[in-house]
């Protein structure tokens, strides 16, 4: 299966993709193309590419939320990579459709889980993430649970899954199933896009989410 | 002596004079001579305005201005019901009392006082040239002698207004100057105790160091002094003006603990929101102190939703936790996993 999956990453340093190519060449995911530009993930061997890892600021002021955004409109399956941590451009790149956002302090183990679950279509909620979801202010906020406000926040402080489910006593299953439902009701909500809809109709196949939740 | 008491004074005094001057000096000329009826009225008419004057001074509330027309009116009457040609003669009673009664009512307000006096005088000249047949030397004479004196008592009257408004500005800024320094004195010990508070575990720590009751190549000397440390940096650090003071002292907190070569990450979340100062001191403790005896790695994190601030730490297990329990505002909870030590200090901001 892990043989199978592919990604582009698209990186203005040549360092990070040096390193982003190491990291996934360790677990198994194959490196189809890197580039500085977006474009590398629309031609050639990155266009087939199973998972685009994108950077978001390209050499530009402004973040590279287009580029994210036709990838997103393409059915394409996003990672954010981004120095950037503030709250307010990760909740934006989820509500366009990314399937995870990763900042850059956030190691090797996050990345390839993050590539390995888009590679399924499915999310990856790692701890800054969690952070920014259990600090939204945003109106249009979906509600949570206290039960999952809880997880995400003591996965947020404690960037362990297994101290989770210890202190809230549940199964690591149960831990991210909870990050899981979190990031399906935020799929449902603002902008449409493929990968939020397939998230969202496999939750409520799989069970794991009623219509009522959302 | 103050504004006030001026004006009750001065209006007690002038209240014995005008009842003095209408009971001894005016009856008698007003019976001895043939008045017309006009002139008892008037003569009750201010009787009348003595009374409400009275009144008014007995119950401490300010004699009403419109009270000067009733002289006025007295005035009018009394000098019309004289006999033919004895207007400023020993027969014209009204002239000097209407003076005073005046004088009563308007003391308080010297312009108003002297449109007053103007009006009367004029209205007993022109009645005076009017009737004709008087001493244009004796009529001189009584106006000067009269209404000089009327003035007179006036100008006394402004004097001391002056002077006891001075008297009272110096007080008010004697009092001023008073409570400034008491409010300065009260500061200082207020900032000596609150160090002192503050400073915590720091002074004890150096007198028993001092006093070489422990030493510092003992262990738990060492995370006293680490204990220290992390919280007189957290102290420097709250004082900054800086836009968001929670998340810098927290900063503070963990540079104190990188320098001891601990790894410590620091995660935030959510948009900075005010925090009062005791509560800021209340949420950072516990983690200055988890992180001032932290080995290893560490995980610092601040999180701010619509409701709550939570500040917490995820270390390997120290060896001294963080005492669960309520302070004031805050909430702290501690508990160990696997090895690894959560604490964390919850303030709701609604």
């Amino acid at each position: 299966m892990a043989d199978d999956v592919t990604a582009v990453v698209v990186d203005d340093h040549p360092v990070v993709r040096a390193g982003v190519a190491h990291w996934l060449s360790t677990a198994d995911i194959e490196l189809v193309a890197s580039g500085e530009d977006p474009e590398v993930a629309w031609t050639g061997p990155g266009a087939s590419a199973a998972v685009v890892v994108l950077d978001l600021h390209l050499g530009g002021v402004a973040p590279a939320t287009s580029a994210l955004r036709k990838l997103v409109e393409d059915g394409r399956r996003v990672v954010v990579y981004s120095m950037r941590a503030d709250d307010e451009i990760v909740l934006q790149c989820l509500e366009i459709g990314a399937l995870s956002y990763l900042t850059k302090a956030e190691g090797a183990d996050h990345l390839v889980q993050a590539v390995k679950a888009a590679a399924e279509g499915q999310s990856y909620t790692p701890p800054a993430l969690a952070g920014a979801l259990a600090g939204d202010r945003s109106d249009t906020r979906p509600a949570l649970s206290p039960r999952e406000t809880e997880v995400l926040v003591e996965w947020f402080q404690s960037e362990s899954k297994e101290f989770v489910a210890q202190r809230l006593n549940i199964t690591l299953s149960t831990v991210n199933s909870h990050l899981e439902r979190i990031r399906v009701k935020y799929a449902a909500i603002g902008r449409q896009a493929p990968t939020k809809a397939a998230l969202v109709a496999r939750a409520i196949q799989d069970g794991l989410i009623g219509l009522d939740d959302l | 002596m103050t504004d006030h008491t001026v004006a009750t004074t001065t209006r007690q005094v002038l209240l014995v004079v005008v009842f003095a001057v209408q009971l001894v000096l005016m009856l008698p000329s007003l019976v001895a001579h043939p008045h017309g009826t006009a002139a008892w009225i008037a003569y009750g008419l201010l009787t009348a305005v003595l009374a409400v004057v009275a009144g008014c001074t007995a119950a401490a509330v300010p004699t009403p201005a419109f009270l000067a027309v009733a002289p006025l009116v007295a005035s009018v009457l009394a000098t019309t019901a004289l006999p033919a040609g004895a207007s400023f003669s020993p027969a014209d009673w009204g002239f000097g009392l209407v003076g005073w009664y005046l004088l009563l009512v308007l003391v308080e307000r010297p312009m108003a006082l002297v449109a007053a006096l103007s009006a009367h005088i004029c209205f007993s000249i022109a009645w005076f040239a009017r009737e004709g047949g008087g001493d244009a030397g004796t009529a001189g004479v009584v106006i000067l002698s009269g209404t000089s004196f009327q003035l007179g008592v006036l100008v006394v009257t402004r004097v001391l207004h002056r002077d006891a408004g001075l008297a009272a500005e110096a007080a008010a800024e004697h009092d001023a100057a008073r409570t400034r320094e008491e409010l300065a004195r009260q500061r200082e010990q207020d900032l000596r105790a609150g160090f002192e508070g503050q400073l915590g575990a720091l002074l004890p720590l150096l007198a028993d160091l001092a006093d070489e009751r422990v030493s510092a190549a003992d262990q738990t000397t060492r995370l006293r002094c680490s204990v220290a440390a992390v919280q007189l940096r957290r102290l420097f650090a709250e004082n900054d003006d800086v836009p968001d003071p929670l998340l810098h002292e927290l900063t503070a907190c963990v540079d104190v603990a990188e320098r001891r070569g601990v790894v410590v990450s620091l995660a935030v979340s959510g948009t900075a929101t005010p925090v009062p100062t005791e509560v800021r001191r209340e949420l950072v403790a516990p983690m200055a102190q988890a992180l001032a005896v932290a080995d290893g790695r560490a995980k610092v994190s601040l999180l701010r939703t619509a409701t709550e601030v939570r500040v917490a730490v995820v270390a390997d297990a120290p060896e001294a936790l963080p005492a669960p329990g309520r302070t004031g505002a805050v909430v702290v909870e501690t508990s160990v996993h696997s090895g690894l030590v959560r604490s964390e200090a919850r303030w709701r901001t609604t």
